[in-house]
């Protein structure tokens, strides 16, 4: 049973080491040949999106495809902006996302610590059932509760709002879970020391367990906000109305539209991995890490 | 009370009053909104009750059930699901255990091609399926790659017309995005593997195939299992790819997998009870499929020496 322990948070990257024997020149070709391939297919859309983003569409679907700009065709990403109505609704749209997903984010990582926290260093009675209780939600798949989840928002009277498109989710079974793990190696010693102190056990959760989490706080970050960057399904049901949709809505629109140009199409899908493609670059390990982490599920 | 409080009952009692405290904001929230949910899904699954009226549902008992097990387009969006999940699956498990052994083999470049294989992970679902949108086009790049190594010039493969080229596209699109993830994991689970193990087979004269076949395929079981059954499911849920595909202009039938039809009859049918028996009967399949990752895992727990 694999644990996620906290070295192998601090350390996504590291990775064990394989002894390489001699191999034949035909395994050395074979394994090139498949990598080389795998890269290709793997790069080739994202350097596309990228290229085809400056280029005018009687470029970008010119046979066979150039790959070079011969020049920066900017319009692409003003046409991507203004949209083909010209209501800028874009812009409204790209800060509904910002604002969604670091709303769900913060609440997340704080809700998903205190509780693991909760769950992994106060064993009270049923606190195993309580830690079940949440796991069992890990196998509730959101497709599937969307409907009535749907019904309870829109009975609220929260359609159109960003406390619709936000409430679904405060917080995940799987952050909780991550965090307990986390916090169950969390050294015991700290804690009563601070308690002795004086400290309140609020204050301890504030001023202990929430400054030294942060590998495990930041994996969540990452995971919980790139999620929901990309929520399609769930602003679909809620938000009717231009002004409140978010990023993916207006992406599906904008490629659906019978007026759209092919370099203003990748150009809206530039500025919408920008966020993304910069917090990779920046934080590429905590990305990486939070794939790892999903085999530590199992534990 | 006072005569505890000097005593570890008192701290312990004390101690659990916190932990009930911060354990709560978050079990009230489950109940709420995971919970309640999924048991008014299987309740509203044998009523009638449409999206726009006000008229209060009607019991119908088994008829949601009834009417979409004799529904064509029902067995239809399993059978998308299930070709879907399938292929999908497939190539994931596959392809991805291929990349993190030959990745890991060359150490040099471990970290540069576990970055540019997880990097389409990066973009979201509807900018991946825009994109590919363009390359499935007529005169996109798939059918340029396409026509180059086949020599087939000027042919179109009709990628988004066909029903099979159509199913064959979101794989596509999906395996793409996710390749790299699944290789990430598979190369946590290589280097867990004790290096010990390859030296003593190395010793004992074995090739690298040997050394792989004998050694580390089986110790990777477990990775293999999870790989599996969160590939799975996760395809289960696949949408985004689908959804857009169709909203450009695809034909919806091929690529009707279960989500998109639990939106379609919510959303554009108004029937809320018909889509909740479908939403149930989509978690009763995932629920299956990890019932049985549970039961497999069980009993096949390897351990290090």
């Amino acid at each position: 049973m694999s644990v996620i322990s906290r070295s192998s948070l601090q350390n996504p990257g590291s990775g064990g080491r394989l002894p390489v024997a001699p191999r034949s020149h035909l395994t050395t070709v074979v394994i090139w040949a498949v990598l080389g391939g795998m890269a290709l297919y793997v790069l080739a859309p994202l350097v596309f999106m990228l290229t085809a983003s400056f280029m005018p569409a009687k470029d970008v679907m010119r046979m066979p495809y150039p790959w070079i700009p011969r020049g920066l065709h900017w319009q692409n990403f003003w046409q991507a902006i203004r949209g083909n109505d010209g209501s800028f609704v874009y812009v409204r749209n790209i800060l509904n996302s910002i604002i969604v997903a670091t709303a769900i984010t913060v609440s997340t990582v704080l809700l998903a610590t205190l509780t693991g926290y909760g769950l992994a260093k106060f064993p009270f009675k049923g606190s195993k059932a309580v830690l079940l209780f949440i796991v069992a939600t890990m196998m509730v798949p959101f497709q599937a509760v969307m409907i009535p989840l749907y019904m309870i928002v829109t009975n609220m009277g929260l359609q159109d709002s960003y406390g619709g498109l936000i409430l679904p989710f405060l917080v995940n079974a799987f952050g909780v879970f991550l965090m307990r793990q986390y916090l169950l190696t969390f050294p015991d010693e700290m804690l009563d020391a601070a308690r002795i102190d004086g400290a309140g056990e609020l204050q301890i959760f504030w001023r202990v367990i929430v400054p030294n989490s942060w590998p495990a706080m930041a994996t969540l970050a990452i995971l919980t906000f790139r999620s929901q960057w990309d929520n399609l399904i769930w602003p679909l049901l809620v938000v009717q109305r231009e002004e409140m949709k978010t990023i993916p809505l207006y992406i599906t629109r904008f490629a659906s539209e019978k007026y759209t140009d092919e370099g203003a199409m990748m150009a809206a899908a530039v500025i919408a991995s920008f966020p993304m493609i910069v917090l990779f670059i920046a934080l590429a390990k905590y990305f990486v890490g939070g794939a790892k982490l999903f085999a530590a599920r199992k534990g | 009370m006072k005569r505890h409080s000097r005593q570890g009952g008192g701290i312990e009692r004390q101690k659990a009053r916190w932990g009930w405290g911060f354990v709560l904001p978050a079990l009230v929230f489950f109940g709420l909104f995971s919970f309640y949910p999924i048991f008014n899904a299987l309740y509203m699954s044998f009523f009638k009750k449409n999206l726009l009226s006000l008229a209060p549902p009607q019991f119908i008992g088994i008829g949601n059930y009834a009417f979409l097990f004799r529904s064509p387009e029902f067995w239809n969006s399993l059978k998308a699901s299930a070709i879907f999940t399938a292929c999908t699956f497939s190539l994931l498990v596959g392809v991805s255990l291929l990349l993190a052994v030959f990745i890991v083999s060359r150490k040099h470049i471990q970290k540069l091609m576990q970055m540019a294989f997880f990097s389409p992970a990066v973009v979201s679902s509807v900018v991946a399926a825009s994109v590919w949108l363009l390359i499935f086009d007529p005169r996109g790049l798939g059918n340029q790659v396409v026509n180059a190594i086949l020599q087939t010039p000027g042919v179109d493969h009709r990628w988004l017309a066909s029903a099979t080229m159509l199913r064959l596209s979101t794989v596509l699109v999906y395996f793409w995005k996710y390749v790299g993830y699944f290789t990430i994991i598979y190369i946590a689970g290589l280097s867990s593997i004790p290096r010990t193990l390859h030296e003593a087979a190395r010793i004992d004269g074995a090739s690298s195939w040997q050394d792989f076949w004998y050694v580390t395929f089986p110790l990777l079981k477990p990775t293999t299992l999870l790989v599996s059954v969160v590939s799975m499911i996760q395809c289960l849920r696949t949408f985004s790819t689908q959804y857009v595909f169709t909203q450009a202009g695809a034909p919806r039938g091929p690529i009707d997998v279960i989500t998109l039809s639990i939106y379609n009859t919510a959303i554009r049918d108004h029937q809320i009870g018909r889509a909740s028996a479908l939403s149930i009967i989509l978690f009763g399949i995932m629920l299956l499929l990890s019932w049985g990752q549970f039961r497999i895992s069980r009993s096949e727990d390897v351990s290090y020496l």
